[in-house]
């Protein structure tokens, strides 16, 4: 048994490694900061200076208080589900319509849908930041002027008449762009591994193309369909490099595109430099997420999809 | 149940021609089986019964009905395929009873039948298990009985014995015959086991390049190979097929490999007649042969050189080589000769077959066709 156990932490010890290193200490160091007052990245007189829960009090009243912390709140909530949303009945969708056409068309419209994936960050930014511009150089502005639909030009995320509703639009829709093309890509690959004869025998037994999907297409990917969720869930929660740029380029209203990702981010590094304050916000977020996808993984029953190892080490 | 029909059914897969105009009958409550090598069209022709696929050219019909235009689960058929196909993701019970569900059959309905079609393949313990829990022969089971469950018209399988193993496949396939002949279902039986097709098949059809080869009874098959093709893909192993030239001088003569002669039969002498032609191509059956010492009493020999043999235990299969041609004969267990010894092959009396070297059809199928056609 004990040289089991040796074995078995001879082939973990390279990740325990990783994680441990970029984890797990990183994740030590901001609960610890989570405790002091650092503020500006004073670290030398302030990283040991402990205010208790000061920072976590502060962000109680902020959220109890704080119009705007609120809106955080509200963008943080909208902005993850819809997305998910989206990235995994899109992803989906768009797996099931690429796996019904002839595979040479497929190939083209897959890659399509990678293209904003492939994208590098800044370009696909300001893509957007030239579609929806509020003068009548926009993209859409000068767009629907032409057409005359409107007659002057949009604010369309930061117009106050419009929000919250534009500006979560526009986010929700940036990032789904962005993340559809990841479900598409597992699903897909998912449904190729279904032998054919799988397909042919239920269409012989009177299946519809739709009740191929819903009875055998569907239920057989599954596990693929947890393991998207779970994953794009969390990368949700706590990726923000879009929506910043979108915020910063005033694409959006500041707060109505701010998840608390996004906010634990401008607070310690960009807008007042409160370490503390953000370290606090941080281990909330770490812990919703946890929460969120352990809750997840068993809602979607993966205990159940657990298959035994194949074979002894 | 119903009769099905192919009429002059041609497909193509872009440039390639897997089925060329092919004319069948499958005759109704028969089991047919389709047997030919891989890649001879015959899965083609199943699947194009089966609406999987639709012809390039032709009709099928199902008794009067054309079915050529219907989709799969318009034409009232069941079909088992190789890897079984069971839906991994189901239980037994849900795999034969889902052909009813799409058919919004009602659940009291629905139990009744796949309790019923369980019990009659003996599978009623297994329902509650997955497809992976199961065993080959088990899965092949479920698969048959996810096929009979819509008391289909029309029963086709596609080398359903090929993944199980050899004892298996002798039991299953016995009990898969008894099983068609008791529910009467017309059946079509993609193979390319030679002993699987004589064994359970009423009727043989023998593909090859998409063309169908010969149409018959498996004894006909056997003993009567319309082609060169049929003869050499059948029999374990398959005839002896050799080259040989002609002496008309005073009756039609064969000049055997090892320098005999041989006149033939009464049945081959009109045609090669009428015909002449200088070579002809030869064959016979390993198991039509025997080895012997003095070759006396007329039946037509062939001297050559023992090269190997192999002992099977019931038997030995003995090669000899004669020119530079290799014979094989099946010989009894104590007939076993040395290598390098010289022996004399001696040909049953009448089991001797002719073939026209252009059109490699068997000389006995074109005297009967020129009887028939006067």
């Amino acid at each position: 048994m004990a040289r089991r156990g040796r074995q078995a932490l001879f082939f973990l010890l390279p990740m325990l490694i990783l994680v441990v290193a970029f984890y797990i200490l990183p994740l030590v160091l901001t609960a610890w900061i989570s405790f002091t007052p650092l503020t500006n990245w004073r670290v030398r007189d302030q990283l040991v200076d402990f205010v208790g829960l000061e920072n976590y009090v502060n962000l109680y009243y902020l959220a109890r208080y704080d119009p705007d912390f609120h809106k955080v709140l509200q963008t943080t909530l909208v902005f993850v589900v819809l997305t998910l949303f989206i990235n995994v009945v899109g992803g989906l969708v768009l797996a099931i319509l690429t796996y019904l056409i002839d595979e040479r068309i497929s190939l083209g419209y897959r890659l399509l849908w990678l293209l904003p994936r492939m994208t590098p960050l800044a370009v696909f930014g300001l893509l957007w930041y030239y579609f929806f511009y509020g003068g009548p150089q926009g993209t859409l502005n000068s767009f629907f002027l032409k057409m005359g639909i409107i007659d002057e030009p949009m604010r369309w995320g930061t117009d106050p008449a419009m929000l919250p509703y534009s500006a979560w639009a526009i986010i929700v829709f940036v990032n789904g762009l962005v993340g559809v093309s990841y479900g598409m890509i597992i699903f897909y690959s998912a449904f190729k591994n279904i032998p054919r004869e799988l397909i042919i025998a239920a269409r012989v037994d009177g299946a519809k193309t739709w009740e191929v999907i819903r009875h055998i297409l569907v239920p057989i990917v599954r596990w693929h369909i947890v393991f998207v969720t779970v994953w794009q869930l969390l990368s949700l929660i706590t990726s923000y490099t879009h929506l910043f740029v979108l915020v910063q380029w005033s694409v959006v209203d500041k707060w109505y595109g701010t998840t608390l990702a996004l906010y634990v981010f401008n607070t310690a590094f960009f807008d007042v430099k409160n370490q503390g304050f953000a370290a606090a916000a941080a281990v909330i977020l770490v812990i919703i997420g946890s929460i969120l996808g352990l809750l997840t993984l068993r809602i979607m029953r993966f205990s159940q999809m657990i298959s035994p190892p194949r074979g002894d080490i | 149940m119903v009769e099905v029909r192919l009429e002059g059914v041609t497909k193509r897969f872009g440039r390639v021609t897997a089925v060329n105009s092919v004319n069948l009958v499958f005759g109704d409550g028969e089991f047919t089986a389709l047997l030919g090598p891989s890649g001879s069209g015959k899965s083609t022709i199943l699947y194009l019964v089966a609406g999987i696929y639709k012809p390039s050219e032709g009709r099928i019909y199902f008794g009067d009905r054309d079915v050529t235009d219907l989709m799969p689960n318009e034409r009232n058929i069941g079909l088992v395929f190789q890897n079984y196909a069971l839906y991994p993701h189901m239980t037994v019970y849900d795999n034969i009873a889902f052909p009813l569900k799409l058919r919004r059959t009602p659940p009291e309905v629905i139990r009744d039948k796949v309790l019923e079609v369980a019990k009659f393949l003996h599978i009623s313990e297994l329902l509650d298990r997955y497809p992976a829990q199961l065993s080959g022969g088990q899965q092949q089971r479920v698969a048959l009985a996810r096929a009979l469950v819509k008391e289909p018209e029309v029963l086709l399988l596609d080398e359903p014995l090929s993944n199980l193993d050899a004892l298996l496949r002798i039991k299953i396939r016995s009990e898969l015959k008894r099983i068609q002949k008791e529910l009467g279902v017309t059946a079509i039986y993609v193979t390319h086991d030679q002993s699987e097709a004589l064994a359970m098949a009423d009727k043989v059809v023998v593909i090859n390049r998409g063309v169908i080869q010969q149409e018959a009874p498996p004894d006909t098959i056997y003993n009567e190979p319309r082609n060169v093709f049929v003869a050499s893909f059948i029999g374990s192993p398959p005839s002896n097929i050799f080259p040989a030239t002609m002496d008309y001088t005073e009756e039609p003569c064969i000049n055997l490999p090892g320098g005999t002669r041989h006149c033939v039969e009464e049945e081959y002498a009109g045609v090669l007649w009428r015909m002449k032609p200088s070579k002809v191509i030869v064959g016979f059956r390993p198991e039509h042969a025997e080895i012997v010492e003095n070759p006396v009493d007329g039946r037509p020999v062939i001297v050559g050189e023992v090269y190997t043999v192999e002992p099977l235990g019931r038997e030995n299969i003995v090669t000899v080589a004669s020119e530079d041609i290799h014979l094989k004969v099946i010989t009894p267990p104590e007939v076993r000769p040395e290598a390098g010894e010289l022996v004399y092959v001696a040909v049953e009396r009448g089991k001797l077959m002719l073939f026209d070297p252009q059109t490699e059809i068997n000389l006995k199928y074109i005297a009967r066709e020129w009887s028939q056609g006067g």
